[in-house]
């Protein structure tokens, strides 16, 4: 009965946890079999344990080039993304002009928009006009996608500015450059930092819109894409395995860095 | 004394409008050099915006404003040397104490801060907090952090914008004598905006009050109090007694009046309405000024004062005094505050009493305006 | 006031500006212009071109001509409509699973976690710095055939209900519509919990206190006070969910078969492979078209109209 009692109580934790479980499990899974060294081309059934894979994570073919090439396209269609996308969030939030909510429906419809459609149809343009499929048309088509999110992202933020901010900038002798660079901007770096880390992480992970638009450009995705078809390396999973570590790493040490620095503020 | 009249702010049929809008009035104001001055109003009554305009955040529809003999009505604010301590203070949260404090002398390319800063911090006896961010500090703490961002800049005019809505009651009497005492320390005049008219007439040598995006009175406190010259002024600074009142005739500096079937007198002086014979007047007393004598002493009451006959419908105690309303033929709901020095036990509800009080205590107001103007609005903001 | 201070520079200048001060009319425009610029040519009008060259006839070889050829529609839809219907049944599955999945979580967040909370945060969004297409790979080796999973759901004889159901097939998981919907849940769940959490995360905790104070009982107060004020995130999270899961095609190649396919597969293979253009733009406009429809009608049912 006492146990009937406590599973009710925990009902909602157990499933909660069941859940998170289910979310990990397949890069557990990609973190073990970063150590596997499987019998022929797949990567799929354990076979015996293994460093090989970590310690030559270059060792498949065209596999980093492909990472670098996926970085750099990351790189800079979150450097685009973040600045077009600051200056949009700044005049939907700052100003009154006309066409408001057409500007508001074509920011919003990308993200309403399957992959697939944005996909096709910038293809559609791209041959229409002759362009030549490579780098910059992902870049291109990178940059169109993470722009709405990082509107998004920036826009929550300065809108729960307090305008009296700013008055009290020009109040204190900051004409209008001086007050945006030295109350505007900072204030609102978290949401311009977040809308960043959002489209570089959307960049990076891209495939659908990519693998349309990529020519013979081969970037990280399309790697992994066509090697599903080809044979898995191990080397996949390590970079995986890797780059969950980092980030999981990343933000632990960010957050100890910022709960020190408050409790010496405090 | 010097001349010096650079801190005079000097406003010249300025006037606001939004749209259909009208938020100020086409309005005349001169705050001299080195006063406290206050514009009092409930919200909406356009005194904030017109506190704005002398910053230059707000650009007026027309009219001037000058500070000293500069005009300076299409300055950009960052341009004019007044400062404001905002509503909620607006402390910039990126930004530490001293580097909030320091941020006007370096924006005028000020190299050296650190003297100036650490000086003004403890003016404002915040020394030790230099290094620690806004939202660390308590809502007294930022109060005075935001006087002293606004005051190491040495601005001809220091503008307070509702400084201290966001304290508690305590804390705001507190900082009302601290600000009134950096105000005579620093001697530089202080425009101050608020609903709360005690806060007004405690810090200010100069109230103007505001409705409606008007001046109704300007004057000092005692004066306006003593004598209100509309039921606005009268009921919104403290409360008053109304009595509808007929003009009987006039004996030199003195009015007679009739009233049910009572007369009363008035000096000319504190009238603020015509006085032709037969025209009708709102005769004005406050409730402190009133005596109590229960009817069976009427003979008592020496000659020459006020008088009015009634019941009492209502008393309640509240320690320094006793609060009776007075049901009476000329006024259904006569306030009457009397202090607790001789209690009469008889003055009970059900009572006849007597109340009287001294023609000079009376006001007579122009009888063409709303009784109860300025009542709502202090029991909405005290909300 | 202190004696010995840097004097700063005069302030105002002598003569007064006689212009009055323009509050910038044309900034907004300026500021506007770059980005909206870059999604008026690379997404607006690439659906423009995508519309006339749905109503084009011709091939690759002697180039396409607009000749308003509507029947490319007719033939679309009719060679293709199971893999419309599949696209659309697989989303509202993976859906409905997402919410069952995610709301838990996203309660066990907001309310329950304590100083686990940023903890967990980080383990929903980290997955997402590991590549979806290795993430979507390792399934593979999950649901394997003759492996754990699959063992496990035999022996509790779920396979022989699955199988009745056509959800499934003989001892495999692997390459059937089963396995799909789980992947698609899987991919998309993070993107149902987030919405979740922030609605949450808004309601006053003390208000779960005054409905057990007015006599409602746990579950009661979910029902009644809870999930009606998540709403918002319920809305944002299924929308969220729903509309790539539909779109998608990753999931139905690497876990499916080609009884799986989905409508986003065969505008790949028309696109890249077959180069069917006029098709390809056919059907990628009438998945925009079903989708835009049901994602409206959806916002207009819930009321919800802030989702960005």
């Amino acid at each position: 009965m006492a146990f009937v009692r406590w599973l009710k109580r925990h009902l909602v934790v157990i499933a909660g946890l069941l859940t998170l479980g289910y979310l990990l499990l397949p890069n557990v899974i990609v973190t073990v079999f970063s150590f596997n060294k499987p019998k022929g081309r797949f990567n799929y059934q354990w076979q015996r344990f293994s460093t090989d894979a970590w310690k030559d994570p270059c060792g498949v073919a065209d596999m980093c080039g492909s990472l670098s090439i996926s970085l750099q396209i990351a790189v800079w269609a979150t450097i685009g993304a973040t600045v077009l996308g600051t200056m949009i969030a700044f005049a939907l939030v700052r100003y009154r002009f006309r066409a408001r909510g057409a500007v508001s429906s074509l920011i919003f419809l990308p993200m309403a928009m399957p992959e697939v459609v944005m996909a096709a149809s910038l293809l559609t343009l791209f041959l229409n006009m002759g362009a030549q499929l490579g780098f910059w048309t992902i870049l291109i088509a990178h940059i169109m996608f993470c722009l709405s999110f990082v509107v998004t992202a920036v826009k929550a933020r300065v809108m729960s500015m307090d305008p009296r901010l700013e008055q009290a900038a020009q109040d204190l002798y900051a004409g209008p450059v001086q007050t945006f660079l030295r109350v505007t901007l900072p204030i609102a770096a978290p949401g311009i930092a977040a809308g960043a880390l959002l489209a570089f992480a959307l960049s990076f992970d891209d495939f659908i819109i990519t693998n349309f638009n990529a020519g013979s450009t081969v970037t990280f995705p399309m790697f992994v894409w066509g090697s599903a078809q080809r044979g898995t390396p191990v080397q996949i999973n390590v970079i995986g395995t890797a780059m969950f570590a980092l980030a999981v790493l990343f933000v632990l040490v960010s957050m100890a860095i910022g709960n020190r620095r408050n409790r010496q503020k405090a | 004394m010097t001349t010096d009249n650079s801190g005079d702010v000097r406003l010249s049929g300025i006037s606001k409008t939004y749209g259909s809008f009208t938020a100020v009035h086409p309005l005349d104001l001169t705050v001299p050099q080195g006063s406290f001055f206050a514009l009092l109003g409930a919200s909406g009554c356009g005194k904030t915006t017109t506190l704005r305009m002398i910053a230059g955040l707000e650009e007026p529809t027309a009219g001037t404003v000058h500070l000293g003999d500069q005009d300076v009505t299409h300055l950009p604010p960052y341009k004019r040397p007044v400062n404001t301590v905002f509503q909620s203070y607006a402390l910039f949260p990126h930004l530490d104490i001293f580097e909030n404090v320091a941020f006007g002398l370096r924006r005028r390319g000020v190299k050296s801060v650190k003297k100036q800063v650490d000086e003004m911090l403890d003016l404002v006896q915040l020394g030790e907090q230099a290094r620690k961010k806004p939202h660390q500090l308590s809502g007294g703490q930022q109060q005075r952090v935001a006087v002293a961002r606004a005051l190491i800049n040495h601005p001809k005019v220091l503008l307070l914008d509702e400084p201290l809505g966001a304290l508690d009651l305590k804390l705001r009497r507190q900082m009302q004598l601290e600000l009134k005492r950096i105000q005579t320390e620093v001697g530089i005049t202080f425009v101050h905006v608020t609903h709360d008219q005690e806060e007004a007439m405690t810090m200010a040598d100069t109230v103007a009050v505001m409705n409606g995006g008007r001046v109704e009175q300007l004057g000092s406190p005692t004066d306006l109090y003593e004598n209100p010259r509309t039921t606005f002024v009268a009921n919104f600074l403290g409360s008053s007694n109304f009595i509808e009142a007929e003009v009987d005739s006039r004996s030199g500096e003195e009015i007679m009046l009739k009233a049910g079937g009572g007369k009363l007198s008035l000096p000319k002086a504190r009238c603020s309405a015509p006085t032709t014979a037969g025209g009708k007047m709102l005769v004005g007393v406050r409730p402190e000024k009133i005596s109590l004598t229960h009817a069976d002493d009427a003979g008592e009451i020496p000659e020459g004062r006020n008088r009015i006959t009634g019941k009492i419908a209502n008393a309640s105690f509240i320690g320094v005094s006793t609060q009776y309303v007075i049901d009476s033929a000329v006024c259904p709901e006569f306030a009457v505050y009397v202090q607790n020095v001789e209690r009469d036990s008889r003055l009970v509800p059900g009572a006849d009493v007597v109340l009287h009080w001294s023609p000079a205590h009376t006001f007579g107001l122009d009888a063409a305006q709303d009784i109860d103007a300025g009542i709502e609005t202090v029991e909405e903001e005290a909300a | 006031m202190a004696a010995v201070t840097e004097v700063p520079p005069p302030l105002a200048p002598t003569a007064p500006e006689k212009a009055p001060r323009k509050r910038g009319r044309w900034t907004p425009y300026w500021l506007l212009l770059p980005g909206i610029l870059w999604l008026v040519v690379f997404f607006a009008l690439p659906l423009v071109y995508q519309a006339s060259t749905s109503v084009q006839t011709g091939s690759l070889e002697d180039g396409y001509k607009v000749t308003w050829h509507f029947a490319t529609y007719w033939d679309a839809l009719s060679e293709y409509w199971p893999q419309f219907v599949r696209s659309v049944l697989y989303a509202a599955a993976a859906t409905v699973l997402c919410l069952l999945l995610g709301y838990p979580l996203a309660y066990l967040i907001a309310f329950r976690a304590g100083r686990w909370r940023n903890l967990i945060m980080i383990l929903v969004i980290a997955p997402f710095f590991t590549s979806f297409l290795i993430r979507t790979l390792a399934w593979k080796t999950i649901l394997a055939d003759g492996g754990p999973v699959v063992g496990t759901l035999n022996a509790l004889h779920v396979l022989d209900i699955t199988n009745w159901l056509g959800w499934t097939s003989g001892d495999r998981v692997l390459a059937t519509p089963l396995a799909v919907v789980c992947g698609l849940t899987y991919n998309f769940l993070p993107f149902m919990i987030l919405p979740l959490y922030t609605s949450l995360e808004r309601i006053d905790g003390r208000l779960h206190e005054a409905a057990g104070d007015l006599y409602a009982k746990p579950f009661t107060t979910f029902r009644k006070v809870t999930f009606p004020l998540s709403t918002p995130g319920v809305v944002s999270g299924t929308l969220l969910t729903f509309i790539p899961a539909a779109g998608d095609y990753v999931n139905a190649d690497l876990l499916g078969s080609t009884d799986t396919r989905m409508v986003g597969n065969v505008i790949q293979t028309q696109f890249l492979r077959v180069l069917d253009y006029p098709t390809a733009a056919a059907l990628s406009f009438i998945l925009m078209a079903a989708i835009l429809i049901m994602v409206t009608f959806y916002i207009r049912r819930s009321g919800t109209e802030d989702l960005v």
